[in-house]
């Protein structure tokens, strides 16, 4: 079965396509009734109505524009992480390389942005087949390295993106998580469609270590020997407080939030998010 | 705490074992690449404390353990005086034991007396070392030391038996420590049994300190256990003869007889005794009041010219001091000899005078260059006031103190460097307007004592303008307020020596009212009647070394008897011995604990009160140890349980929202 990813908020495009738009357009779908003004064209009125109830009617009718899509990938040197399932990078440089295929494939821009400490290449979307070979070169040359630039990035990208697009966010979010909100709610504000897949690794939910570790900071010169068997309960508290509070923020600004552990399979976290949008473009 | 299998204490050092672990442990710990390092630091600061702290309880826990498993090997004993001291058994125990005649006193509530009981406490606790230790027994009567065979027979040593004496702790310690020193002895403990009576302990006694030193100084180390055996006694009363004489009456014979009867309860009542005269028993009630009295006894024994007797009491919570006994006889008078050459002569002559049947019979004087060493020959006391005694005179003093004689000087005002027993006059001192005060003296024994009716010499308003000061170290008898001596006392063989710092002259002092001189001469000429008396009269345990080589026979079982530790009325041959326990030994003060403790001073030493309901001195606690080994697993257990697991739901993967 092929599923489009599709916009769950309507999209501001240059070209028609399948992503409601802002706008009334001549798509097949209606979209509502609405009185006569003057200066309305008259061929847009409908003599049926007029008929029946001796008013002036205009039917108006859905646009359909085509999506603009930023994907945002953390390449920080926390998304280094590896585990027994594998490295989180590259697992998220995989749904990154899957996501354009997908977008370009159904006619749609797709772009990429590479969150790294010092610089953010951005690959600005495009809609041509071969600007899918642009991305996924990028995504090849890639590397995890250095602290979390991810917040200032975002906000800059709700400054700099203007139409709105769908902007999804591949990363691990460790980071300061007021600061995160803020810049997820200006994403928001400039009425971009949000998907946030909050990568981690089960070793990072489960904290399971049965002698002492030296905690070698990816990020940072932080190094921790500790007994992870006195200090799990409370390793895992605040790792709770962190994702709850991460997901009822991104409830709050209505974006959509996928936590994703490394042993789930790519297809079936691709697959959920897709039908989870399918479903929520069909009840819009 | 002892221990049966002490090698294994040698394994004390695996209580380690757990902390070594631990750091080894910690070496070995893997680095680990992490991401999500703003939990970990923020968990790692909120439950370090925390953490520490249960470690540092599980380490804790796990010493525990290894150590009560070490304990529990090696087998401890312990008991109520053995205490908690960490020790493996000793190369030798001395055991020191107090069989003076306080220590048959009853325990209240129990058959058996203190000796018995202290015994079988020390053979039950001994037992357990006789297969180690060398057990070695000195006892409180012979004094010497004798290893012997095994706990049990401690019961059963005749050296271990009930005595009439009374003990001298320091001379035990000495015993002991010349023991020591002697057999070059390894470790070393001393297990004492006493009931802490004062007057075996003398804790006042210079003796201690160098004792205690010499203890100290051992290479060995030397540990000193006590177990004091206070227990509370039923009522007990004692009887002893301070004064007896056969005085010549116009009937006959005539036994004048004082004794000293002191009870541990002081309601009023009567008393029994049971006089015994030759044999012939007599009941005789006496009103009693107070704790302490002097009762007086005169009977009549016609033309006897000697005989012995024994006073007794009933059974009571000590039968070793109901009894005492008493010997008459008319062998000779007392007797002084005064040398003088001052006026005062005739004053001593009659404060000396000897009180005859139908007069008195003042002492006889003499000039000091006339006075001759035959002069001494019928007397019993000298009265001394001129120049002390030089040459050949000087050593016919010194037999006539040694014979039992009492000598007293008066000063012969002034100075002069010789001496006799030690003793010397010095320079001559004024008192001013206010004089001289007499600020304490011995009120309970020796010339300056109180009198039968409990009433005391006038010597706190003795006046005394002059002074000569006694050179020399002596007992003090009397002292003046500013420390200087009045009247001291040497002893010389059986006799003693005295020297009195006044004169009764007007202007020397007040004593020539004969308030205090003529009690006090009288005193002396009783006691050193004893010069001229045939009829030895001792304290167990202070027999002369002449009268033990006789071969005495009791007169009241007529049996060969013991002299030294057993009372009772002796003959050997004409000649006669009467033996009583020491009159300390009917003195109730005890020494407190806390002064028995300073006595020992640096010496490792425990104090075991014995109480009424204790069976054993020591036991087996394994199961102790076991318990607490068993404990402290549990507690670690319970320590290392998994924390409470955070709830992990909310952290598996969640479906989209919106």
């Amino acid at each position: 079965m092929r599923q489009p990813l599709l916009a769950r908020f309507p999209m501001e495009g240059s070209v028609s396509g399948h992503h409601r738009s802002p706008h009334r357009g001549s798509s097949v779908e209606f979209a509502e009734y609405r009185n006569y003004v003057p200066g309305d064209d008259i061929r847009r009125l409908d003599w049926r109505v007029f008929a029946r109830t001796d008013r002036y009617y205009l039917k108006e009718f859905e646009a359909e524009t085509n999506l603009r899509c930023y994907v945002v990938l953390d390449c920080s040197g926390s998304m280094g992480f590896a585990g027994e399932h594998g490295s989180r990078f590259d697992y998220a440089k995989r749904l990154a390389a899957t996501l354009s295929y997908l977008i370009i494939n159904q006619g749609d821009a797709a772009g990429l942005l590479h969150v790294t400490e010092k610089t953010t290449p951005e690959i600005p979307p495009r809609r041509n087949a071969s600007h899918l070979q642009v991305i996924l070169d990028a995504l090849g040359q890639a590397q995890p390295t250095g602290g979390t630039h991810l917040v200032p990035m975002l906000h800059e990208l709700a400054e700099k993106a203007r139409r709105r697009a769908l902007v999804v966010i591949l990363s691990d979010c460790f980071c300061d998580g007021d600061e995160l909100r803020d810049a997820l709610q200006h994403l928001r504000f400039q009425k971009h469609d949000l998907a946030l897949f909050h990568l981690l690794d089960p070793h990072e939910l489960d904290f399971e270590f049965d002698r002492p570790v030296r905690f070698v900071d990816m990020e940072g010169s932080h190094s921790v020997v500790t007994e992870p068997a006195t200090v799990r309960a409370e390793y895992q508290a605040q790792l709770k407080r962190f994702l709850s509070k991460l997901r009822d923020d991104c409830h709050e600004f209505n974006a959509d939030y996928r936590r994703v552990t490394m042993d789930q399979s790519y297809d079936e976290v691709l697959a959920d998010f897709l039908t989870e949008r399918a479903r929520h473009a069909t009840r819009a | 705490m002892t221990f049966l299998q002490p090698l294994i204490l040698w394994g004390l050092p695996l209580v380690l074992l757990p902390v070594i672990i631990h750091l080894i442990n910690r070496m070995r710990h893997r680095p680990r690449q992490w991401a999500a390092m703003q939990f970990l630091l923020a968990a790692t600061r909120s439950s370090t404390s925390h953490a520490k702290l249960r470690n540092l309880l599980i380490m804790l826990m796990r010493i525990l353990a290894v150590l009560t498993l070490l304990l529990f090997l090696a087998r401890p004993l312990v008991g109520g005086w053995m205490g908690w001291a960490l020790a493996a058994a000793p190369d030798v125990i001395l055991l020191l034991v107090d069989r003076s005649a306080s220590m048959d006193s009853r325990v209240a509530g129990a058959e058996e007396s203190r000796r018995e009981y202290a015994l079988r406490m020390l053979a039950d606790a001994a037992e357990e070392f006789e297969h180690a230790s060398h057990l070695v027994l000195i006892d409180s009567a012979t004094r010497q030391a004798s290893e012997i065979p095994g706990a049990s027979s401690l019961l059963k040593w005749p050296d271990t038996r009930p005595t009439d004496t009374a003990a001298d702790l320091p001379a035990m310690l000495q015993t002991a420590l010349d023991w020591l020193i002697e057999n070059e002895a390894g470790t070393a403990e001393l297990w004492i049994a006493s009931d802490l009576q004062a007057s075996n302990w003398h804790p006042d006694d210079s003796r201690w300190g160098t004792i205690i030193t010499a203890f100290d100084s051992l290479p060995q180390k030397v540990r000193v256990r006590l177990l004091a055996t206070t227990q509370e006694s039923p009522g007990n009363a004692s009887i002893s003869v301070a004064q007896l004489s056969r005085q010549q009456v116009s009937g006959g014979g005539e036994v004048r007889l004082a004794a000293d009867l002191k009870r541990s309860q002081a309601d009023a009542g009567t008393a029994t005794i049971t006089r015994t005269l030759n044999g012939v028993a007599t009941e005789l009630e006496v009103s009693v009041t107070g704790q302490s009295i002097r009762w007086r006894d005169r009977f009549s024994v016609g033309a006897q010219a000697g005989g012995w007797g024994k006073l007794e009491l009933p059974v009571d919570g000590n039968p070793r001091d109901n009894i005492t006994y008493y010997r008459y006889s008319d062998d000779h008078s007392p007797a002084a000899l005064v040398v003088t050459g001052s006026a005062l002569a005739p004053l001593w002559q009659a404060a000396a005078s000897v009180a005859g049947h139908l007069r008195r019979t003042p002492a006889t004087r003499h000039e000091p260059a006339d006075v001759t060493p035959a002069d001494l020959r019928n007397a019993t006391l000298v009265v001394w006031q001129a120049p002390l005694p030089e040459g050949e005179m000087a050593l016919a003093m010194r037999r006539f103190t040694d014979e039992g004689g009492r000598i007293i000087f008066f000063p012969p005002g002034q100075a002069a460097a010789a001496r006799f027993a030690g003793l010397g006059w010095g320079e001559k001192q004024t008192g001013g307007d206010v004089g001289f005060v007499v600020g304490r003296w011995d009120e309970d024994q020796g010339p300056l004592a109180n009198t039968d009716e409990g009433l005391l010499l006038p010597l706190a308003k003795l006046g005394v303008r002059q002074r000569q000061q006694v050179v020399g170290q002596a007992a003090v008898l009397a002292a003046f307020d500013d420390g200087q001596s009045l009247l001291v006392r040497q002893a010389l063989g059986k006799g003693e020596v005295y020297f009195c710092a006044t004169l009764p002259l007007r202007d020397w002092s007040e004593m020539g009212d004969g308030l205090v001189v003529v009690p006090m001469l009288q005193r002396l000429l009783a006691a050193g009647s004893r010069r001229l008396q045939r009829d030895s009269v001792a304290e167990c345990g202070q027999i002369g070394a002449g009268d033990l080589q006789l071969d005495w026979t009791s007169v009241e079982t007529g049996q060969r008897g013991d002299v030294q530790t057993q009372a009772g009325v002796y003959q050997a041959g004409e000649q006669w011995l009467v033996v009583n326990r020491p009159a300390s030994e009917d003195e109730f003060e005890r020494v407190e604990d806390s002064a028995v403790a300073s006595l020992f001073g640096t010496l490792s030493f425990q104090l075991f009160q014995a109480r009424r309901d204790d069976t054993a001195l020591q036991g087996e606690i394994w199961r102790l140890f076991l318990f607490l080994m068993l404990l402290a697993l549990l507690v670690e257990a319970w320590l290392i349980r998994p924390g409470p697991m955070a709830d992990t739901a909310p952290l598996k993967p969640q479906p989209a929202v919106a």
